[in-house]
């Protein structure tokens, strides 16, 4: 039995789990390939016009992966922390891809449901288990097995291997090296780790000698008592990561600069990246960038952006440390 | 001969050329329409800019920017390629004692720059958008049969302007469309559109910035005294435009030239005789591989002389290979 795992949104954050899940109980896990422009066009064609960028993406990944597999892997996901959803999108997921999508296999859809509590955890293991096996021992131990990976993987990027495509880089962005500067990538991880949805912005910054700090690298526990200490309840879990992220940083300030990656239409962004840029500027003097990305495949306008964001701060640097500013043979009089 | 540097901006709208003498003294400045053909334009404004000088010059450096700068460097051989908002900020520090604020809004960007004590200190381009830059007002000045260029000076004369929604350049058009049909006069929906642009600007770009004077407004559109007008307006303090507000880019780049200069000594400048080469260029997507590239090859008298657009570097790399095997 052929499983596909579309190469977009919760892949990134939770394929080594499935994928070593399916595998342990005997089937065949087929990913689709990392986005291109291809994937990138069919997605953009099969998906309703108001979708953000990553969901257009996902829909031409199951486009990719339509032929070749018995099942495509869509689970809903609704809620992985108690009393928090991740997104209205993800929610519909499922109905989005069939009613889009024409001929596509059957499609595991299993819900993934904690926002009451973590209690059905192993009913939903069960029923994601049951499209191969009966045997509830069998998916018990592919279960512990699959964990195991998907806290490896994890603990991979806490030390710095960024998961770009969701392959893991072979050595750690921290280059650890005295004077380099580390910017803080943020944004949902399923835009970041898209090598091509994202513009290429992960080499981009390291062709600019640029140490990259990600959310994942960072306690996710700390980052969520940071984000408990709001007002209100931030009630999306990829918000309440970022935003956790950004209040830990404005506290550290041990970072030269923050660099938050949106697309176009997201509905959590328009108000979560809105609170971290106020919190940044007015906690802290931490240079902040706002990206934000859509169909574009023209990359000159990020280009510009990320040169003169990196330009910015090598000028601040040089400035703190009583050096002449930029050009003293120009500023000077 | 007298020595100067050279700076090109090449703008999705405009193309501008600037010489410039060693003591910063503007030599010859050329403003040109890109009109979507960038190589012609550089040829063209290489062409007027020494033209306007008499006397013999040596170019002891250049400079490039704007969302051509990497086309406009291959042609000309460039020392410095930098991106715009470094080159406003250093042309507009250099030429404004203490600016602390620069508005610019170009063909197909704006983008406001805040400056700290002589450094960039923030800045903020427009997102995906591009409603309210120049090549919006163009268009509605095309659709009113007003030349561009009278736009701002009609805008001065309204006495009651009108509200025009500004948030987006489909919806400012169709708001205006509806006021027009009201029977509104030209100069009151003019001041309304300018009116609705800086709002527009100044609450995508200027949400939570400290907007400081002095004020600079630069970038095309900078001579447009209606829009200069609404932001003194909204901000409620004078702005000043610089005399070369409209090439202000290139001038950064005769800067940073200058500097490279001195601390280089040394130049890649072809010689204005480029002018007279031809240059084609030919596109191709490359199967090779999934990504799909759009690969765009440049030649110069019908040598390769520059490839790029390829992600993984092998069509840019393998001219360096036979580039290196004819040396």
């Amino acid at each position: 039995m052929k499983i596909g795992i579309p190469r977009g949104l919760w892949f990134y954050d939770y394929y080594p789990l499935w994928k070593a899940f399916y595998e342990a109980l005997g089937a065949e896990v087929i990913l689709s390939s990392p986005t291109n422009k291809h994937i990138l066009d069919q997605g953009a064609k099969n998906t309703v016009d108001e979708a953000c960028l990553p969901v257009k993406i996902l829909h031409g990944h199951i486009i990719d992966l339509r032929d070749k597999v018995d099942y495509i892997f869509v689970p809903r996901m609704m809620s992985v922390y108690k009393g928090e959803y991740i997104c209205p999108k993800f929610c519909g997921l499922p109905e989005m891809v069939k009613y889009s999508i024409k001929n596509v296999p059957p499609m595991i859809d299993t819900v993934i449901n904690f926002n009451k509590s973590r209690k059905s955890l192993m009913t939903t293991i069960y029923e994601f288990g049951e499209y191969v096996t009966k045997d509830r021992k069998k998916i018990d131990s592919a279960y512990a097995e699959a964990l195991k990976k998907y806290k490896q993987y994890k603990q991979s990027i806490a030390e710095g291997r960024i998961p770009l495509n969701g392959e893991l880089m072979k050595e750690s962005c921290f280059n650890g090296k005295r004077g380099r500067k580390t910017i803080a990538l943020m944004g949902h991880s399923y835009l970041i780790y898209d090598n091509f949805g994202s513009m290429e912005i992960i080499n981009k910054l390291k062709a600019l000698n640029v140490d990259i700090l990600l959310p994942e690298m960072l306690d996710n526990g700390r980052l969520r008592d940071y984000s408990d200490t709001l007002e209100k309840r931030m009630f999306w879990s990829y918000g309440r990561r970022l935003m956790g992220t950004a209040m830990y940083l404005a506290e550290n300030k041990d970072i030269d600069g923050v660099i938050y990656v949106s697309s176009f239409g997201c509905g959590i962004d328009s108000i979560v990246e809105e609170l971290i840029e106020r919190r940044m500027r007015s906690e802290s003097d931490i240079p902040f960038l706002l990206i934000t990305l859509d169909e574009h495949t023209g990359e000159a306008g990020v280009n510009t952006r990320l040169e003169a964001f990196i330009d910015m701060i090598d000028w601040r640097r040089k400035n703190e440390g009583n050096l002449s500013p930029y050009g003293k043979s120009i500023c000077g009089n | 001969m007298k020595n100067c540097y050279l700076g090109i901006d090449v703008g999705s709208v405009s193309t501008n050329v600037v010489l410039m003498d060693e003591d910063k003294g503007i030599m010859a400045k050329v403003y040109t329409q890109t009109q979507g053909k960038p190589i012609e334009a550089v040829k063209r404004g290489l062409k007027e800019v020494r033209s306007q000088v008499s006397e013999e010059v040596r170019v002891r450096g250049v400079g490039t920017t704007g969302s051509g700068r990497h086309l406009a460097a291959m042609m000309v051989g460039a020392d410095v390629i930098k991106n715009e908002i470094t080159a406003h900020g250093i042309a507009a520090i250099n030429f404004v004692d203490g600016v602390k604020t620069i508005l610019e809004i170009g063909g197909q960007d704006s983008k406001i720059i805040l400056l700290r004590d002589g450094i960039i200190s923030d800045f903020a381009m427009n997102t995906v958008c591009a409603a309210g830059t120049g090549s919006f007002l163009d268009r509605q000045a095309a659709r009113l049969g007003i030349p561009i260029e009278d736009f701002g000076e009609m805008a001065l004369k309204s006495q009651a302007p009108v509200r025009i929604a500004g948030r987006c350049a489909v919806f400012a058009e169709s708001d205006m469309i509806h006021k027009q049909q009201l029977g509104h006069n030209q100069e009151d929906i003019i001041k309304g559109l300018c009116d609705a642009l800086v709002r527009n600007f100044l609450n995508n770009l200027g949400k939570g910035k400290e907007i400081l004077g002095p004020i600079v407004f630069q970038g095309g559109v900078a001579a447009n005294v209606g829009i200069k007008k609404s932001f003194e307006e909204a901000l409620g303090t004078a702005i000043l435009v610089p005399p070369h507000h409209d090439v202000m880019g290139a001038i950064g780049c005769c800067l940073m030239a200058q500097e490279y200069d001195m601390k280089k000594n040394r130049t890649s400048f072809k010689g204005f005789d480029i002018v007279h080469s031809g240059y084609q260029v030919k596109g191709f997507e490359c199967n090779d591989c999934s990504n799909g590239c759009e690969v765009i090859e440049i030649l110069r008298d019908g040598q390769v002389s520059a490839r790029w657009g390829d992600k993984c570097g092998k069509w840019n790399g393998k001219l360096k290979n036979e580039v290196e095997k004819l040396a």
